[in-house]
């Protein structure tokens, strides 16, 4: 194929890929899906190898995708699936690290052959079991774990599974309405693949399939192999819910003959009897992540760009999760391992990595009575603190690194729940000095409208460790966590009385390079 | 006594004028725009076709429409006066905050542009209205008399405000309005209540704040204009175009510019609808190819899809997130960075690619010689013949083939193509990139696109029409006359029209009825006021009904049309039922849940104006053709080559054919046919195999 006939049919997969994730949003039920775009939607081959990725949510949605069609399918024999099949899981090892996070994979039939797989993964309002946080001691408390199962078989709902998902979480309306939406999205991905080999008169996709692959492979090792040789550290140290310090270090080493990049965790934190272990996938979603966007951003992001980085997780490691540890809140640590790799990194392409910033995204959910009694569970809704700064721009402001979800927008909150906020505001001089200053964190306060007690669960970040600065930027600053004005470590659900009042100041961003001198330029 | 009506479109680059005589005379004039004074170029313009025609400004007794590109201006340019913000106190950083999207996951070095309005002019007032409307804190006058002050002092002529929940709400805006006018009347006042009642508060401010920025651009530029077309005798007063299609005052105009920013694509998605319905074509896609950019429109039942938010002044590489968001109605146009400047290149993976980098007009493609070194689209429609060098623009340019051609060769030597394959191979990914995001768009939409018929337009729409026709499985493209000035008289077969909409959330079973009611009236009191003022009597005034509606607990809506008047009572049997329907059309699934009602809406419009039609010049006997060496998919081949005014009437002639005028070129390809329709129209159809 060559580079004109391939750019078309490939332009094709990539608006397939879109469409299904645009269709997908439009329908959802959960607030973090439409409005925050918290999803991931990808085109896979008949040998579940991701092909295409449409350019929403976060990486460890994205990322972790990538391997579960393969997952899903060593659990499934592909020649038994037939068509109107939906397969469906949430177990956190073979898809995106918890139970809320459920994949849904539905084969593309072309007559009677499996031509490929559309899949998605969208984190769910609630999946039962403890709830949003990281609470929970084992991973069976944290909720209902879905085995690999046929959702549909040959179009026909599986009602024993539905009548258990409807018995097993608070939100069922939502979760089934979210499913849905997923089902759908599966079903507009196949209409649009078998109109694309309709229209080029293709049977299947595997040619354009490899030639992809194997172009993004080449091309990801030729620009490892313009990189300096060596192993290169970088460790990053944090504070997550609870007050406990987490550090994680990596060896990064470049080989670039081969051109490859192997990521060692050796030496970092141990498993947590906290819901924040990180299950291998989603650890390798960031890693990954954190050297595609340094390297070469704008090459797609397929099983060829992927394969050339690898990893190696020492057993015991908080990074390497294994059963029964909980899970739940694991982004609060998989958010933080892209920057020990950035901080290795800094060592061989200073003008291409970010400092540190606030990390993770604060996440919140409220639940409980309003003032007539009815009770309402809301989904998880999250905010950024600041980005750190580059060698060449500042840090942006209130926008996170490296997940990049919206916020849900305050009248769209307190429109659909008794919740109040009192400010939202950046908090002015947070980001760190620097030649480039880190972004400013926010101010966030909020009450309830309600004469009941209610639930509070939240999971901040970064309370004791600040961010910091890159090449003699200084840190940002950590952020507080305070309730009626005093500063809180909260570790899980919270009971609130009726009048009680949140305010949460999350993170500024690490300043990079030395702040000028005094003067110099104001 | 002939009935004249004079249009002028105001772009980026040219300025359209055209006069038409309900005889079916037209006159039409393009210059240059003259960005340090529009209203030179508008007048020049004017001046030349009433020249034309030898008639007076007293002459035109029908209307006088204007589009213009005023608005975007002022946003990119971002020259306009100082301009004052009033937000909630607690909430002052919004425009600063914005949704907290990281719009490209992958790459760590993207940009946002800087508030239009910082926050040293940002006041914050201690006010607080909550989500069901109940005011928990009124506003204190005080407090608005000090902020409108200060505001004086510093010089500030106009001010946005955007409080927490005042689209469900606005009566503390309402309060800032009202102190503002006795204190300090010569500042204007913006409310977010007014210009754009919806929820979501960061998207709201933005579009209150983008208001307030260009009225003090807009409100003189309107009334010179008003001013200079009385001194010149014009009786008529100027209708302004806006963005959802319909024409309002020029005065009213002046103090919405948020929804005239995109008045004249506006106009070009109307003519459209004109030829859909000149053609008895209820479904097409306009597709409009200019220098830097491609737009389409599906135009569906003779009408222009309509969207309530879309972008401005994308900062960083074109990136969808990078500019800022606006929500007032306007017609849905998808815009891709792919035009006859767009370059070519190839990217990391050996594949060859165009756009959204633009060689624009300056220094324009390599062909143009004016310095340009970087292969563009233009380029390889010069390379592959489908544009003669000698005959751009009526010969008025030579274009540099040999330029052209060495550009393309260096780009095709790195993938293993000739220049005239690689050239190929720029034209055919130009159009699939076209094609695919026209199909996107569609099935974003719920709409068909495969066997819609094509309107091409734009000075290189009718070049690549052809195959981005085949590409969405269309059959037939409409080349109509007058291309080059289209969009100007678009904006003359545009009936008066004003799309309104209030936020009211609930489920529809139980439903605040006269709050309902309440609000629907509002905004036919509003359309009847903006319409009157555009000089229709209220008799001629109708209105359609329409709401927002989703499942409860989802976050986006659908819009559907209400067989009823709201006004009267509330059917919401047939709400539901419209609402399943159309959701199974879109989803392929209905859902046994509560349906909430979201958003009203209410369009005022005014009938269908009922102008001629251009008269066109054609040929008695069938011409005999010019020809040239086209290469179509790496292959010569002799291609005839016909001017337009000389093809004769229904004398389908077979592709490969090209059809010269002036400002453009027609190519249809192997295995489809062009004729020339009786209403003056070039009309391509695939021939179909039996």
């Amino acid at each position: 194929m060559d580079g004109v006939e391939l750019q078309i049919l490939w332009s094709n997969v990539i608006g397939i890929v879109s469409e299904q994730a645009r269709a997908l949003q439009r329908i959802a039920f959960s607030p973090i899906v439409r409005e925050a775009g918290d999803l991931a939607n990808g085109i896979f081959d008949a040998r579940a190898r991701m092909v295409a990725q449409a350019v929403t949510g976060t990486p460890g949605h994205i990322n972790s995708l990538a391997a579960a069609a393969a997952n899903l399918l060593r659990h499934v024999d592909a020649d038994s699936l037939k068509p109107g099949d939906v397969l469906i899981t949430n177990d956190p090892w073979m898809s995106a690290g918890h139970f809320f996070d459920i994949t849904v994979l539905s084969p593309i039939f072309r007559g009677d052959r499996i031509i490929g797989y559309a899949g998605s993964t969208i984190h769910h309002t609630d999946i039962g079991g403890y709830g949003i946080g990281s609470g929970a001691r084992d991973i069976h408390e944290e909720g209902l774990w879905i085995p690999v199962l046929k959702l549909y078989e040959a179009g026909v709902r599986n009602e024993t599974l539905f009548s258990i998902i409807t018995r097993n979480v608070r939100t069922p309306d939502a979760l089934l309405g979210d499913l849905g939406a997923q089902v759908s999205s599966g079903m507009i991905a196949s209409q649009r693949l078998n109109a694309l080999c309709d229209r080029y008169g293709l049977d299947d996709i595997e040619t354009l399939a490899d030639e992809i692959i194997a172009r993004s492979d080449k091309a990801t090792r030729e620009s490892i192999r313009a990189l300096p040789g060596g192993t290169f550290h970088g460790e990053s140290t944090f504070d997550v819910p609870g007050g406990d310090r987490i550090t994680l270090k990596t060896a990064v080493t470049i080989d670039n003959e081969a051109g490859e990049i192997t990521v060692d965790f050796a030496g970092s934190s141990g498993r947590s009897p906290r819901g924040i272990n990180v299950v291998p996938a989603y650890t390798q979603a960031y890693a990954t992540f954190a050297i595609r966007s340094t390297l070469n951003p704008d090459l797609p992001n397929n099983a060829g760009s992927l394969a050339p980085i690898r990893m190696k997780l020492p057993d015991d490691c908080i990074v390497n999760a294994t059963y029964p540890s909980p899970v739940n809140a694991r982004h609060v640590v998989g958010m933080y391992v892209p920057f020990p790799i950035l901080n290795a990194l800094a060592q061989v392409v200073p003008d291409k990595v970010v400092a540190e910033g606030s990390g993770a995204v604060w996440t919140v959910q409220i639940q409980g009575q309003d003032s007539e009694g009815r009770a309402f569970t809301s989904s998880m809704f999250n905010y950024s603190g600041g980005m750190g700064a580059r060698a060449g721009k500042p840090g942006i402001s209130a926008v996170c690194y490296p997940t990049g979800v919206s916020a849900v927008p305050v009248e769209v909150l307190e429109a659909a729940y008794p919740i109040v906020f009192t400010c939202k505001e950046l908090e002015r001089g947070s980001g760190g000095g620097g030649l480039q200053r880190g972004g400013d964190g926010q101010r966030i306060g909020f009450r309830m409208r309600t004469t009941q007690p209610w639930l509070l669960n939240t999971v901040p970040s970064r309370l004791l460790e600040a961010p910091q600065g890159l090449a003699g930027g200084e840190p940002g600053r950590a952020g507080q966590f305070l309730v009626n004005g005093k500063a809180t470590v909260l570790s899980g659900k919270t009971d609130m009385k009726a009048g009680d009042e949140v305010m949460m100041i999350t993170p500024g961003g690490g300043g990079f390079g030395a702040p000028a001198a005094a003067g110099a330029d104001g | 006594m002939t009935r004249y009506s004079l249009a002028v479109d105001i772009g980026g680059t040219f300025t359209d004028a055209v006069l038409l005589a309900d005889d079916g005379r037209t006159f039409v004039d393009k210059t240059l725009t003259t960005h340090g004074n529009l209203l030179e170029g508008f007048f020049r313009g004017v001046d030349l076709v009433m020249g034309r025609a030898g008639i007076a400004p007293s002459d035109v007794n029908d209307v006088v429409v204007h589009a213009t590109t005023v608005v975007t201006n002022a946003l990119i340019e971002r020259k306009g006066p100082p301009v004052g913000l009033i937000l909630t106190k607690g909430f002052t950083d919004i425009l600063y905050i914005r949704d907290e999207h990281r719009y490209d996951m992958y790459d760590p070095q993207i940009e946002f542009a800087e508030p239009l309005i910082p926050r040293e002019r940002t006041w914050p007032l201690d006010e607080r209205v909550l989500a069901d409307g109940t005011v928990e804190k009124g506003a204190s006058e005080a407090e608005i008399a000090t902020i409108a002050r200060e505001c004086r002092s510093r010089g500030i002529q106009s001010v946005a405000v955007s409080l927490i929940n005042a689209y469900r709400n606005g009566e503390n805006e309402a309060l800032v309005a009202e102190i503002f006018a006795r204190e300090t009347p010569e500042i204007f006042v913006s409310l977010s209540s007014v210009i754009a009642p919806q929820m979501r508060e960061y998207l709201r401010t933005s579009t209150v704040a983008i208001n307030a920025y260009t009225v003090p651009i807009t409100r003189p530029y309107l009334e010179a204009l008003i001013a200079e077309l009385e001194r010149r005798g014009f009786t008529q007063q100027p209708l302004i175009m806006l963005s959802n299609g319909g024409v309002i005052g020029a005065a009213r105009a002046g103090t919405l510019p948020v929804r005239m920013i995109e008045s004249g694509p506006a106009a070009g998605a109307l003519v459209a609808c004109y030829f859909s319905r000149m053609f008895g074509l209820p479904d097409l896609i306009s597709f409009d190819m200019g220098g830097t950019t491609a737009k389409a429109c599906m135009i569906q039942n003779h009408e222009p899809l309509v969207t309530s938010t879309f972008e401005v002044d994308r900062r960083y590489r074109f990136k969808p997130g990078s500019g800022m968001p606006i929500t007032v109605p306007s017609i849905d146009m998808i815009e891709i960075g792919a035009g006859g400047g767009s370059i070519a290149w190839v990217d990391e993976l050996g594949l060859l690619r165009t756009g959204p980098e633009s060689a624009g007009s300056i220094p324009g493609p390599v062909c143009y010689g004016r310095g340009g070194t970087e292969p563009c689209v233009t380029d390889a429609d010069v390379v592959l013949g489908i544009l003669d060098p000698d005959r751009f623009l009526g010969g008025d340019m030579k274009l540099d083939a040999d330029g052209a051609r060495a550009a393309i060769a260096t780009l095709g030597a790195r993938i293993g193509l000739t220049s005239e394959q690689a050239a190929w191979g720029m034209y055919e990914v130009v159009c699939e990139q076209m094609a695919a995001a026209a199909r996107t768009h569609a099935t974003d939409r719920g709409v068909d696109y495969r066997g819609l018929p094509m309107l091409a337009f734009g000075g290189a729409g009718p070049v690549h029409a052809c195959l981005v026709a085949d590409l969405i499985e269309s059959t037939q493209v409409i080349y109509p006359p007058l291309a080059s000035v289209l969009s100007a008289f678009g904006t003359l077969v545009t009936p008066a029209q004003i799309d309104l909409v209030r936020s009211q959330l609930g489920l529809i079973d139980r439903f605040d009825t006269a709050t309902a009611r309440d609000f629907v009236s509002q905004m036919t009191e509003e359309g009847t006021a903006a319409l009157t003022e555009a000089g229709l009597a209220p008799a001629d005034i109708g209105f359609v009904f329409g709401a927002d509606l989703r499942y409860f607990g989802q976050q986006s809506e659908l819009r559907i049309e209400l067989p009823f008047d709201p006004r009267a009572g509330l059917d919401t049997a047939a709400m539901r039922a419209i609402f399943d329907r159309e959701y199974v059309a879109q989803y392929g699934l209905k859902l046994d849940m509560p349906i909430e009602l979201v958003n009203w809406h209410v369009t005022a419009r005014g009938s269908l104006p009922d102008r001629a039609a251009a008269h066109v010049a054609k040929g008695n006997s069938r011409p005999t053709p010019r020809s040239r060496i086209v290469h179509i998919r790496g292959k010569p081949v002799e291609t005839a080559v016909y001017s337009r005014t000389e093809l004769m009437e229904d004398d389908p002639i077979a592709g490969p054919v090209i059809v010269e005028e002036r400002e453009t070129t027609i190519f249809v390809l192997p295995g489809w046919t062009i004729r020339l329709h009786p209403n003056g129209s070039l009309v391509a159809d695939k021939i179909t195999e039996r």
